[in-house]
């Protein structure tokens, strides 16, 4: 084992808080074991597995986090499920601090009758299948016109996605699978329904920008007020000429989904029905039951510092919740590291690699299989099969 | 030859950038490096050159760690006379009009306040082709060979 370690630290959830952390902690205290475990074969969560397909650049944060493992010293222990395959408890006995950097997963609900008819689908489900995740299934078919209900960048990433033509793909890495579902829905028309106004709306005016660009979309907004979000798609209202159309709606509260064994239509509360053959909720994401985050927050000493229990710390969406974009991830891990080592004592030697883990090696292969495979046109293809990833981990041959 | 280095980040993306351009330029010269959030504008030497690397946020501005910079340099005013910079942008293409928008805005700061820039300043793009280093480190070299004999000169 690494002969001068003065103290191991175990972060669950190797997204990118999680990366932050370890980064932190191994330029602060280089001698430490810090190693990331993650429930997936493969690294860096939401990078991979939420930001959008065609934005290739916000994922190049990659590059410091394969430092993090090939200069720094931090391991990986994917393919663990923390809770399952092995328990917290057990975890906290084995490093002298815990740190859980596990994300939020669940989609929000909103709460309205009709919301489980088929052709509803939250807006985790369909970016984990956008992006291949290995436990997203293929969402039910999209039909003409969808609603995508809710106003922050997730939202934006979505009707993006939909309305992009193939050469707007060019340089992704959106698989083929997936783009063969966008493509059977035949979407002609996105509505994009927002409750408040256009000037409290979440998402980042470039975003709205980018839709401007897009060749083969005409928007059209009412958008009054003030703010950035607002001003962005005044500039963008009225632009393009189809054939796909987007409507940005403000004010509209969805009340009820409706339709015989699928969506037909949307109410809202102002009785309004708008016609629709899928509804796209984007209306952000919950903890679910992951970890006893309830309970451990209930219980928690010093949450306001990222500090949960003695030796046990949260950061990231697990902590904050699911608000935030990466940049404000870095800011609170190292916070966070800064806490943990004011905390942490005289500690302990590495802990043993836990059997069957999938180590940075072994996504290396992963990593270098997918690149490997990219049709053109696309920069990598991702492997979504989790038996799959296991296999090329362990150096076996597997065509994608 | 005196060299600080001085990013400006937000994700660590510049920050990695400017160790890495410290270490390769290193063993030839008296190298330091240190975030914008830990430099004062009275701190400015003539005897240095500066090499500043900053990324892009927001709509085409400077990243977290250097707005207090930026803030300081509005408050104090400092004259920068004498002081030479060169200066290498990280940023998006996917941003559009705002592309590096963060080193077009440093730069332009430093020579409102009397500074004179060395070389042209380089853009990398994200989502482009190349790694940041290939462009810096070329960029690094350039920058002190033009630098050569040019140091202390205005001061
Ligand atoms: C669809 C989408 C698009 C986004 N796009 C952008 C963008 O373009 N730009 C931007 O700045 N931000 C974006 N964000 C926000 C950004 O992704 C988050 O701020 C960030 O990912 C939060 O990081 P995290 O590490 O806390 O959580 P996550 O990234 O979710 O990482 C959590 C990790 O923990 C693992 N895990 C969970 N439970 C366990 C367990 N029990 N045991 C072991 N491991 C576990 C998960 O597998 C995962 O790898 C986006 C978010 C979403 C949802
Ligand atoms: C929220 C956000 C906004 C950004 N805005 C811009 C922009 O307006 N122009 C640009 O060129 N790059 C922009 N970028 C890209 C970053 O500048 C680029 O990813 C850079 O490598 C980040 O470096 P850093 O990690 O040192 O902050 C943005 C990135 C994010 C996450």
């Amino acid at each position: 084992m690494g002969a001068a370690v003065s103290g191991a630290v175990a972060i669950v959830g190797a997204g990118p808080s999680g990366c932050f952390l370890a980064q932190a902690l191994l330029k602060a205290r280089p001698d430490l074991c810090v190693d990331l475990y993650d429930r997936l074969p493969v690294p860096y969560g939401l990078v991979r597995y939420g930001v959008a397909a065609d934005h290739q650049g916000t994922k190049a944060i990659i590059r410091q986090f394969e430092r993090l493992f090939e200069r720094q010293g931090a391991r990986f222990f994917g393919d663990v499920e923390i809770g399952r395959d092995i328990g917290l408890d057990a975890l906290r006995a084995r490093y002298d601090a815990v740190a859980l950097t596990a994300g939020l997963s669940e989609d929000r609900r909103l709460g309205v009758p009709g919301e489980d008819l088929p052709g509803v689908m939250g807006s985790g489900a369909v970016t984990r299948f956008l992006n291949d995740h290995p436990d997203a299934a293929e969402p039910g078919p999209l039909g003409r016109r969808v609603a995508v209900v809710g106003a922050g960048n997730v939202a934006i990433d979505i009707v993006r996605l939909l309305a992009k033509g193939p050469e707007e793909l060019e340089g992704s890495d959106l698989s083929a699978r997936a783009a063969g579902w966008i493509a059977a829905g035949g979407v002609e028309e996105i509505t994009l329904l927002a409750r408040g106004p256009a000037s409290s709306a979440k998402f980042d005016a470039v975003m709205v920008k980018e839709l401007g660009r897009l060749a083969g979309l005409r928007i059209e907004a009412e958008a009054e007020g003030e703010g950035p979000a607002a001003e962005a798609l005044r500039a963008v209202a009225g632009r393009g000429a189809g054939p796909k159309r987007l409507v940005f709606r403000f004010g509209a509260v969805p009340a009820a989904i409706e339709g015989e064994g699928r969506v037909a239509a949307l109410r809202l509360a102002s009785g309004e029905v708008i016609g629709c053959d899928a509804v796209v909720t984007a209306i952000g994401f919950e903890a679910g039951d992951n970890l006893g985050r309830d309970a451990l927050r209930a219980g928690a000493e010093d949450a306001g510092r990222g500090r949960l229990a003695p030796g046990l710390y949260a950061a990231g969406w697990f902590r904050r919740g699911p608000r935030g974009t990466i940049p404000e991830n870095r800011a609170e891990a190292q916070e966070v590291a800064a806490q943990l080592l004011a905390d942490l004592g005289p500690g302990r030697a590495a802990p043993p690699p836990p059997p069957g883990a999938v180590d940075y090696e072994g996504w290396r292969r992963i990593d270098a299989a997918e690149r490997a495979a990219a049709p053109s046109g696309r920069c990598r293809a991702k492997i979504g099969d989790r038996g799959a990833m296991r296999a090329l981990a362990a150096g076996e041959e597997v065509s994608p | 030859m005196k060299i600080v280095v001085l990013y400006g980040t937000e994700t660590g993306n510049a920050e990695m950038l400017a160790e890495d351009v410290a270490a390769e330029i290193g063993g030839a010269h008296d190298v330091s490096c240190r975030n914008l959030s830990d430099h004062a504008p009275g701190e400015f030497e003539p005897d240095a050159l500066y090499l500043l690397i900053t990324s892009t946020y927001g709509d085409g501005e400077l990243p977290a760690s250097a707005q207090p910079f930026a803030a300081r340099m509005a408050a104090e005013r400092p004259d920068l006379k004498g002081i030479h910079f060169a200066i290498f942008g990280l940023g998006d293409s996917e941003y559009h009009e705002t592309f590096n928008g963060g080193g077009k805005t440093l730069a332009a700061l430093m020579i409102a306040h009397g500074a004179a820039q060395i070389g042209e300043r380089v853009a990398h793009d994200a989502s482009g082709p190349d790694l940041a280093e290939d462009l810096a480190f070329p960029w690094a070299e350039e920058a002190i060979a033009l630098a050569e004999g040019r140091l202390g000169e205005a001061a």
